[in-house]
């Protein structure tokens, strides 16, 4: 055991162990005896216990998304393959279609996705159609994990919350990311002020440093509608109003004073603050805005750290502070909670699940982790580790605090502190309701209707969903 | 002098509008040809330091749309190609043949491309995934022939209709059979109207997205889902995705200009035909 | 003559079954899929609510006050920019039919909208060219004075600039069509009138008009099919919003179908776009050739 952990902390460099391995082989005087041995030094740096090529000569293919945390993923495959002897295709699917790409494929379980990137939201749903496996059955089974080695619970636990359905687990979270202040530390100081820790403190921040005259403008959040735009956003300023989804008696209610409150804050704060055409504006948007200077702040994933401190792009490196959500009136504070997570397709062959699941341990283990991040050979490197070993990690840690000022702190206490995994209405009939909101919070933002009149608008409809 | 004045007034004319109607594309080359940083500059900047990097992106790099445009190319080129093989004979039958329930057959050619693709998306994915073509080229050039056939043949139609009848009598008294006269009297006749049915099948094709996201996969990648390796999930990298648009852009634009000689040598034939020599 | 016209009649069977073959074959089932959908209860999110629905979904349809109003925005979209598509295209063609020389230059420059893939058309309008205070539309309507609008966040605006997006890249296909059947037109007819003193006007009323009048109905026909049908363009530039101040009929079908995962009722939806697009288009048909 000691053996194996030194192992681990050396940086062995492949050449070594297949030289050692060339040596073995021609001792052993048989071409093959080297591959095999040189995927089982592969095995060896792994250092879990269980037979990684027991799924040897299957082909699979998972469904992704064009983002740079996938292809780091997609450029260290060749890892998986020698290890496995498993084919491994990865197609790059755009962020709009893959969901209905996904359950075209579950529902008419053609099987063409073994495993592909899933919006947690979504688990209810398939659960309801028995679309996946559940995955404890395959935590538990020491042929196909190595529960030490694996170390579930290393895992964000909030995350690992959302991939599961009643306390089953369904889905392994890859890569995952929490909302939190972003602002222009330059711009901050010179005006005194620190980033906000109230709602209202956000606004009056925003107040000092607005100046759309010299195309500065002080703050702004998703604008397009979408059940992962500005339902993105929405649902936390409702926790910070105190607001629920639920009633007492189980019943979506989505018109309740707190959740006007909070919609009447989103508004206030897109139109005093944000430019004009805010109401089309997506993550990339802001995030473009940020970094050719003309945002003074915006709230959003952490995970765009990496977009604007890219040279190519972004003006302003060097001057980004980060801060947690601020809290809302009821002195709650609850960032978004969101991660791809990978399901075991239930419509596969018994082997081309193992396959999968090989896959889905290979991927969300802590060398992948680390290689596919602080380890990575290319410029982009992960932020949204799944792994709090990984979080704690010294190198890891110096690189990320290159995002800006206080990125590490604020990331780590956001992921421990202000994730609720029932931030959003966890139910199967999430895509319809999502929707629902998402079109009514913009009507309400572009003055299509009154707050009021949107979300009682909204109501009548998800009251017509939910019944089915 | 008047008509050279007029000529030169209309010309200019049609120029400004043309060219204020494809500033975007104008725009866009400029786009293409400046740093990611460069393109959000506001007051927009006509004057930089042109770069042809993303171009190389585009081919080169990493996010390389090159077997995209390939599948993008076979898949296109067979569907056109088998549309005009059975729909310019058809369009033939319709327009000028004496063909029991002409209309009521024509009308059904037109309805059958009114159904909404967003409603075909189901049924074809069932239909593919039971033969097992998802993800295949004959799948994609199957499923696109039910577009582009119709739509072919009523364009044909329309350009066929065109010639006067006289033709085909001439070729009768001159004991022509009714094949050759097909081939060798009429089709010369709207050679312009294959040029553009061409320009357009193709194109329908090459830009099409909804049913090649859901209906390929891995094997085969038309270029219009490889736009998106540009618009990943946390940024839209615009002056690469100009560059990668331009250039899935050339195909078409090239067989629209060996069309256009095409179109030229039609109209020119059809007009000394209309004025003169007959 | 009887077996010339039943050789003739047999030729023409020849050269139009193969075409008719293949289109019964792909889209009868499909069809006839959708039509049993409509029926049904299909949503992905309530399995076990599924079964047979009868006519449920289409009461519910006319009750939705979404679908009327997507009804109603569907219509003014797809006439205003066929309209528009069809009076440009012909203006252009007529302007251009005049200078023979120079045409292959303005065929040329037409097709480049058109081949430009509607995915990055919605999103360059959207971002490149519309947004308020970052874009160049807004940065012209400035630098003259006329000011900054909320092109695609207004929700009348955006109707007007998803119409304007669509207009600008399907026109020339309008232009091209046209400019290709106006130079096949004898000229022989156009002498005749000139002879007589017809006014240029009278000309292209009495004699262009009616000799095109089947190629405009069709082009009217196809770029209706095309407008009904529109989505990738819209959906980039924006997403059938502000709330749904651009959601067409078939954007709220596919959000019902997709988005919503609920097949059945999207069906339905779908079901009605071709019923409407069919009755249309058989009356326009019916008008296309005065015999």
């Amino acid at each position: 055991m000691k053996r194996k952990k030194s192992i681990l902390k050396k940086k062995i460099s492949r050449r070594q162990f297949v030289k050692n391995s060339v040596y073995t082989g021609l001792a052993l005087g048989m071409f093959p005896a080297i591959l095999t041995h040189s995927s089982d030094a592969l095995a060896a740096s792994f250092g879990a216990n269980i037979n990684w090529r027991q799924a040897e000569g299957s082909e699979i293919t998972v469904g992704l998304i064009p983002a740079g945390y996938f292809k780091n993923l997609a450029a260290v495959k060749s890892t998986f393959e020698d290890l496995t002897g498993v084919k491994l295709n990865m197609e790059m699917t755009p962020p709009g279609q893959i969901r209905n790409k996904a359950m075209l494929d579950f529902s008419k379980k053609t099987g063409m996705w073994a495993t592909n990137a899933t919006d947690p939201m979504f688990y209810y749903l398939y659960e309801a159609n028995g679309w996946v496996d559940r995955l404890d059955e395959y935590l538990e089974n020491p042929k196909l994990t190595d529960k030490k080695w694996f170390d579930y619970k290393d895992i964000q636990a909030g995350w690992r919350g959302t991939t599961s359905v009643k306390g089953v687990p369904y889905g392994i979270p890859f890569d995952g990311e929490a909302t939190c202040q972003i602002y222009r530390k330059d711009i901050y100081d010179k005006n005194g002020i620190k980033p906000a820790n109230t709602l209202d403190e956000y606004l009056s921040n925003a107040q000092k440093i607005h100046d759309p005259k010299n195309r500065l403008w002080a703050a702004a959040v998703r604008g397009m509608k979408g059940a992962g735009q500005n339902m993105y956003i929405y649902p936390s300023i409702l926790a910070g109003y105190g607001g629920k989804w639920f009633n007492s008696s189980g019943k979506m209610t989505v018109n309740t004073p707190e959740a006007l409150g909070a919609l009447d804050y989103y508004i206030k704060l897109q139109k005093s603050f944000a430019p004009s055409g805010v109401s089309n504006w997506n993550w990339p948007d802001l995030a473009d805005a940020f970094g050719q200077g003309t945002l003074g702040s915006y709230i959003d994933a952490n995970s765009t750290a990496a977009v604007i401190n890219n040279p190519e792009k972004s003006k302003v490196i060097g001057k980004i502070g980060y801060a947690r959500w601020p809290k809302g009136p009821s002195g709650k504070r609850v960032c978004s909670i969101w991660n791809w997570s990978f399901p075991i397709n239930a419509a596969l062959s018994p082997k081309d699940k193992v396959a999968t699941w090989l896959f889905i341990q290979w991927a969300c283990s802590k060398e992948t982790q680390a290689a596919t991040s602080h380890k990575f050979a290319g410029a982009y490197k992960r932020v949204g580790v799944n792994r709090n070993s990984v979080w704690k990690n010294p190198d890891f840690q110096s690189l990320m605090s290159k995002m800006g000022d206080n990125f590490v702190d604020t990331s780590i206490k956001s992921y421990n502190n202000d994730t609720d995994p029932d931030w959003r209405p966890r139910t199967a009939q999430w895509p319809a309701v999502g929707g629902e909101m998402a079109t009514a919070i913009q009507a309400a933002l572009v003055g299509e209707k009154s707050s009021k009149q949107a979300l009682l608008d909204a109501q009548t409809k998800i009251d017509k969903i939910m019944k089915g | 002098m008047n008509k050279k004045i007029r000529d030169y007034t209309l010309t200019t004319l049609a120029t400004f509008i043309m060219l204020i109607w494809i500033l975007p594309l104008i725009w866009s080359v400029f786009v293409s040809l400046k740093s990611e940083i460069e393109v959000l500059a506001y007051p927009p900047n006509i004057f930089f330091e042109p770069t042809l990097n993303n171009f190389k992106d585009a081919i080169f790099g990493s996010l390389s749309i090159v077997s995209e445009l390939g599948d993008s190319f076979l898949i296109a080129t067979i569907t056109t190609i088998f549309t005009l093989l059975l729909s310019i004979p058809a369009a033939y039958a319709l327009a000028r043949l004496n063909l029991f329930g002409k209309k009521k057959l024509g009308f059904y050619v037109l309805a059958t491309q009114m159904i909404p693709p967003m409603g075909l998306v189901i049924p074809y994915y069932l239909i593919l995934g039971k033969f097992g073509w998802l993800d295949t080229y004959h799948g994609m050039i199957i499923v696109y022939m039910t577009f582009s056939l119709p739509f072919a043949i009523w364009l044909m139609v329309s350009f066929m209709e065109d010639i006067p009848r006289e033709m085909e009598e001439a070729a009768f008294l001159d004991k022509a059979s009714r094949m050759k006269t097909l081939l060798y009297i009429i089709l010369p006749q709207v050679k312009g109207g294959i040029a553009v049915t061409t320009i357009f099948t193709f194109m329908n094709a090459w830009n099409e997205f909804l049913f090649a996201v859901q209906l390929s996969g891995n094997k085969v990648r038309p270029v219009t889902i490889a736009m998106y390796n540009f618009v990943s999930v946390e940024q839209t990298l615009w002056a690469k995705l100009c560059a990668a648009a331009l250039i899935a852009m050339i195909p078409v634009i090239l067989i629209g200009i060996i069309g256009n000689n095409h179109i030229i040598k039609g109209l020119t034939l059809g007009a000394v035909k209309g004025g003169g020599r007959k | 003559m009887n077996t010339s016209s039943q050789q003739e009649k047999s030729f023409a069977i020849l050269l139009v079954s193969p075409s008719i073959l293949v289109l019964l074959i792909t889209t009868t089932f499909p069809i006839l899929y959708l039509i049993w959908s409509s029926f049904q209860n299909i949503n992905l999110s309530m399995p076990l609510n599924d079964g047979f629905a009868g006519l449920e979904n289409y009461i519910e349809m006319f009750k939705d006050k979404q679908y009327w109003k997507s009804f109603k925005l569907t219509i003014v979209y797809t006439v205003s920019t066929v309209s528009l598509q069809l009076l440009i295209g012909l203006g252009l063609a007529l302007l251009v039919l005049k200078i023979p020389k120079a045409q292959w230059l303005f065929r040329l420059m037409a097709i480049l909208p058109i081949v430009l893939a509607p995915v990055v058309v919605g999103l360059f309008w959207r971002t490149l060219m519309l947004t308020p205070d970052f874009g160049i539309v807004d940065f012209f309507t400035q630098s003259i004075g006329l000011g900054s609008y909320a092109w695609l966040s207004e929700p009348k605006l955006a109707v007007f600039s998803v119409i304007l997006i669509h207009t600008w890249q399907w026109t020339p296909f309008a232009f091209l069509v046209l400019l290709a059947s106006l130079a096949s037109l004898p000229s022989d007819l156009y002498e005749a009138a000139k002879i007589d003193r017809a006014s240029a006007l009278k000309r292209f009323f009495y004699i262009t008009l009616p000799l095109i009048r089947p190629v405009i109905i069709i082009i009217v026909i196809m770029r209706s099919m095309i407008a009904l049908s529109a989505y990738a363009a819209i959906y980039a530039a924006t997403r059938g919003g502000p709330g749904t101040a651009t959601e067409i009929l078939n954007l709220y079908a596919y959000r019902t179908s997709f988005l919503e995962v609920n097949f059945g009722y999207g069906s339905t939806l779908a079901v009605f776009i071709l019923f409407v697009t069919i009755s249309v288009a058989a009356v326009l048909y019916s008008i296309r050739r005065k015999k």
